[in-house]
């Protein structure tokens, strides 16, 4: 599931486990550098370039994967 | 203590549109400008500028009004701008990332205010009762038979070409003008000196409300080269990155945290877009000099990393510095270089006096980079615009609230503010204008918002706030400040506290307040 690819991402370049799916990011206290390390490895672990502007706007775990499953290109 | 920059003459009128129309009767079929696949070129974009400025001055606005820019980075944007500069009147930039209840308080701060450009995705944002709001989508067809041929409206380099929003110290953002002559003198002195030409095609990554975006925007049409934007509201490494790796990009301005954003990017995947530059220009905060050695060291990099200090009042930049005559650990900051042309810098003490050779002061700038001010030139703020006296010729001056002095090398170092301002990733805040939007919440009786530092040594932002009742959950807190405040001045830390100390002088010690989060954190194992 890309979700769970996502969740765990999240939780590393955030550095806390207490995240659920439906967390808002910002509310999460993230920021652009961190934003940038998920934008990275979404790239190298997921094989998909997401637009920062896309993760403003979904700015949950499970938002941003539906954007991501919406894509079709994930190879996992 | 007095750092004199070059003195130039500048062509009359000195405004920047005219250097922009050379170019386009020069090299007509050149590209100008390039977004999401899009491009147009300098014949195009004058004529589409023309067709801009008559619109609006069929409407009887010119020299002395303001037109509000609320778009995306687009073609139409840069449309925008000259149109209106064109046109005799002064643009304004709204971020359209912004809460639209910011939107509406900043545009409440405009005088003169006559028109704001829009787009179907941004119009909603700045509805006003008072204002026009044109949406472009509704424009084109209006345009389509308007002359291509410039209205040819006088403008003179004392007149105001952009003025952008600021932090002062009173709670609310305000406006401050930029001349002509200043930015033409701005982007003259880089061109210049760095030998620009038409084939620095330029990258902007900056957001559009920041006052360097004004300079990255132009600067690549003042010396006839191409203008690369991102269709991107938020600052998009990857976008960036391949953007770079793409295009035949020479020059990129940013703040020093993109910068290092943009290195970091590079470092780890590899590539060599970034090293291939010929310049990058950036500055707005304390220079992490040691994020950038590393990548700076590498084996066939070209680029010239340019570290530069100002302020929007003065035309965004007043100096310049290359950070190669930098030795880590010959000094404790890294300097800021020397002035642009025609402007000085003076390190003042708090009589006005200039202060000996090496000594601290605050940083004062005179000359051509002087800005016409904050307008109504009323309040407490419009006193830093002041007069000095430079070899019996009274000059502006303008006294920044920053700290600094001139090292033995005759560079300019910047040392931090006189004030409680603060700058975050490269913006002057205001506490606060935070402490204020905190206070509206709700259940906040008093709050005060101070600066910590990350252990990566970034700035951020620590509001300590008393409950009226219960404590307060962060993480509710920050999202309804999302409402009402750009991100960057959403705290990263709240911290409920039962009272707020005071310092003998019956104002909140921030001093403790910082060492009071300082020991919240080395008491709690779970902080991140």
């Amino acid at each position: 599931m890309i979700v769970d690819g996502v969740l765990a991402i999240w939780r590393r370049e955030l550095q806390r486990d207490d995240i659920s799916i439906d967390d808002d990011f910002f509310s999460l206290g993230g920021q652009s550098v961190i934003l940038a390390n998920i934008q990275g490895a979404f790239i190298e672990e997921l094989g998909v370039e997401v637009p920062v502007d896309q993760m403003f706007l979904n700015p949950t775990v499970a938002s941003i994967s539906a954007y991501i499953e919406s894509l079709g290109t994930v190879t996992q | 203590m007095i750092l004199q920059g070059k003195r130039v003459a500048l062509p009359s009128p000195p405004v920047v549109h005219k250097q922009f129309e050379g170019h386009a009767g020069a090299t007509p079929d050149a590209v100008a400008v390039f977004c999401a696949g899009q491009q147009m070129t300098y014949s195009q974009l004058n004529a589409q500028a023309n067709r801009f400025a008559h619109f609006l001055t069929a409407r009887g606005h010119g020299r002395g009004t303001k037109v509000g820019v609320c778009l995306d980075y687009s073609i139409d944007m840069v449309v925008a701008i000259l149109g209106t500069l064109k046109a005799g009147a002064a643009y304004v930039p709204f971020d359209p990332s912004y809460p639209a209840a910011r939107l509406q308080l900043l545009l409440g701060q405009v005088p003169d205010l006559v028109l704001i450009v829009a787009s179907p995705a941004t119009a909603g944002l700045v509805e006003s009762a008072v204002v026009e709001v044109i949406d472009l989508g509704q424009l084109s067809g209006h345009l389509a038979g308007l002359p291509v041929t410039g209205p040819d409206v006088p403008v003179t380099g004392d007149d105001v070409c952009y003025a952008v929003f600021t932090s002062g110290s009173t709670g609310m953002p305000k406006v401050t003008e930029v001349r002509h002559e200043g930015w033409f003198n701005l982007l003259n002195w880089l061109t210049l000196e760095y030998g620009l030409h038409a084939g620095s095609h330029n990258l902007v990554v900056s957001a559009f409300g920041f006052d360097l975006s004004q300079r990255s925007l132009m600067m690549p049409l003042f010396c006839g080269a191409t203008q690369y934007l991102m269709a991107s509201r938020n600052f998009d490494a990857a976008m960036a990155y391949r953007m770079l790796t793409q295009h035949e990009i020479r020059v990129v301005n940013c703040a020093s945290s993109t910068l290092y954003l943009l290195v970091d990017w590079e470092t780890a995947r590899g590539g060599d877009a970034l090293t291939r530059l010929d310049y990058m220009l950036f500055g707005g905060e304390p220079l992490q000099v040691e994020r950038l050695t590393g990548w700076a060291r590498r084996e066939g990099n070209t680029c010239t990393l340019l570290h530069q200090y100002g302020v929007a009042e003065c035309t965004d930049v007043a100096t310049s510095y290359d950070l190669a005559d930098y030795r880590p650990g010959e000094h404790d900051i890294a300097p800021v270089g020397r002035p642009a042309h025609n402007t000085d810098i003076h390190i003042l003490d708090e009589r006005m006096r200039g202060v000996g050779a090496g000594e601290y002061g605050e940083i004062c700038i005179s000359g051509t980079s002087v800005g016409a001010g904050y307008p109504g030139g009323t309040g407490p703020e419009s006193e830093r615009f002041t007069t000095v006296v430079v070899d019996g010729v009274p000059r502006r001056l303008y006294r920044t609230g920053d700290r600094g002095h001139v090292n033995e090398a005759g560079d300019l170092v910047v040392a931090g503010r006189m004030d409680a301002q603060v700058k975050v990733r490269g913006m002057r805040i205001d506490p606060t204008d935070i402490e204020r939007a905190l206070g509206r919440l709700g259940g906040v009786r008093q709050a005060v918002v101070v600066v910590g530092h990350t252990d990566s040594g970034e700035t951020e932002l620590i509001a300590f706030m008393v409950p009226a009742g219960d404590d307060l959950a962060e993480k509710d807190v920050r999202t309804r400040l999302l409402e009402s405040l750009p991100r960057n001045m959403v705290p990263a830390r709240f911290v409920n506290i039962p009272r707020i100390p005071l310092s003998p002088h019956g104002k909140a010690d921030r001093a403790a307040l910082a060492d009071e989060f300082r020991n919240q954190c080395a008491g709690s194992a779970t902080t991140a």
